[in-house]
C-alpha cells in the first residue's frame, strides 16, 4: 500500500450519482418510446423493421444509444462493485471479481455497439 | 472473508426499523434486479447482430401477456430505483439528509401514482388479439 490515499472510491461515488441522473432521463424516454407506448393493435408486435424505422426517425436517437450504453453499463457493475465492496473481501478474490467485471462491462459494451450497429 | 458480516447486515436490517434501512434495502435489491434484467436485455436484442429473422424470431418469444405481467414488475423496478436515487442525490448534494425520511414518503407517493399511469397503459396490451402466448 502506498501512503498517499487513493481517491478512485471518491470519484466512483460521485459518478455512480451523476450517471445516475444521466439515466433518469434517458430511461424515461427510452421507456416511453420502446416499452409502453407502443400500440399492438395497429403497429402489430415490436420487430426489426419497426426498431430501425423508430430509430431512423431522427439523427438524435443515434447519438442517444451511444451515450445510453456506457452510462448504464458503468452505473450497473459499479453499483454491483459497491455492494460487493461492503462486505470487505480479501484482495484476491476482490481483485478476481474485479477483473471479471472489466471484462463482462467490455462484452456488454461491445455487444451493444454491434447490436445497434444491425438497428440504426 | 467475513463471513458473519452476511449475519450482521441482516441482523441490523432486523434491529433498526427504520425508513433509512428499508430504502437502503429497496435500492440494493432493485438495483441488483436490474442489473440482471440489463444482462437478459441485452441477450434478446443482441439477436440483432445475426440479422432480421433472429432478432423478429426472439423478440416475438418475449411480447406476449407473461412478459408484459414482468414488465409491470421491471418498471416498478425502475422507479422504485430511480425515484430513491434521486432521494440520494437530494440527500448527498444539497444537505438535506435530515429531511431524507420527509422526501421518502414524497416518493412513495410520487411511486404510486407512476405505477398507476404504467398499469393504465399496459392494461389494453393484454387485450390487443395479436398479443398471445405462443403468437
Amino acid at each position: 500500500m502506498s501512503e498517499k490515499v487513493s481517491n478512485q472510491s471518491l470519484w466512483t461515488w460521485f459518478f455512480q450519482r451523476i450517471s445516475g441522473l444521466f439515466l433518469g432521463f434517458f430511461l424515461v424516454t427510452h421507456l416511453n418510446v420502446h416499452h409502453l407506448f407502443h400500440d399492438f393493435t395497429t403497429e402489430g408486435l415490436i420487430n426489426f423493421n419497426s426498431v430501425r424505422e423508430n430509430l431512423a426517425s431522427s439523427g438524435f436517437w443515434k447519438i442517444y444509444y451511444f451515450l445510453f450504453v456506457p452510462f448504464v453499463v458503468f452505473h450497473a457493475l459499479n453499483g454491483l462493485w459497491a455492494i460487493i465492496a461492503d462486505y470487505r473481501i480479501p484482495g484476491k478474490l476482490s481483485l478476481l471479481i474485479k477483473t471479471a467485471f472489466w471484462i463482462i462491462a467490455s462484452l456488454l459494451i461491445v455487444t451493444a455497439i454491434f447490436t445497434l450497429k444491425n438497428l440504426l | 472473508m467475513k463471513t458473519n458480516k452476511f449475519q450482521e447486515t441482516y441482523s441490523d436490517a432486523i434491529r433498526n426499523k427504520n425508513i433509512g434501512t428499508f430504502s437502503y434495502w429497496l435500492h440494493r435489491i432493485t438495483g441488483i434486479g436490474l442489473a440482471v434484467y440489463l444482462l437478459m436485455h441485452t441477450y434478446v436484442l443482441s439477436s440483432a447482430i445475426s440479422g432480421k429473422e433472429s432478432f423478429d424470431a426472439r423478440m416475438g418469444d418475449v411480447q406476449n401477456p407473461f412478459f408484459s405481467l414482468l414488465e409491470v414488475l421491471l418498471i416498478a423496478g425502475v422507479f422504485i430505483h430511480m425515484l430513491n436515487g434521486l432521494r440520494i442525490i437530494i440527500s448527498d448534494f444539497f444537505g438535506w439528509s435530515r429531511y431524507h425520511k420527509s422526501i421518502f414518503w414524497i416518493i412513495a407517493i410520487l411511486f404510486v401514482g407512476l405505477m398507476i399511469i404504467t398499469i393504465a397503459v399496459i392494461w389494453p396490451k393484454f387485450f390487443a388479439d395479436n398479443y398471445r402466448i405462443g403468437g
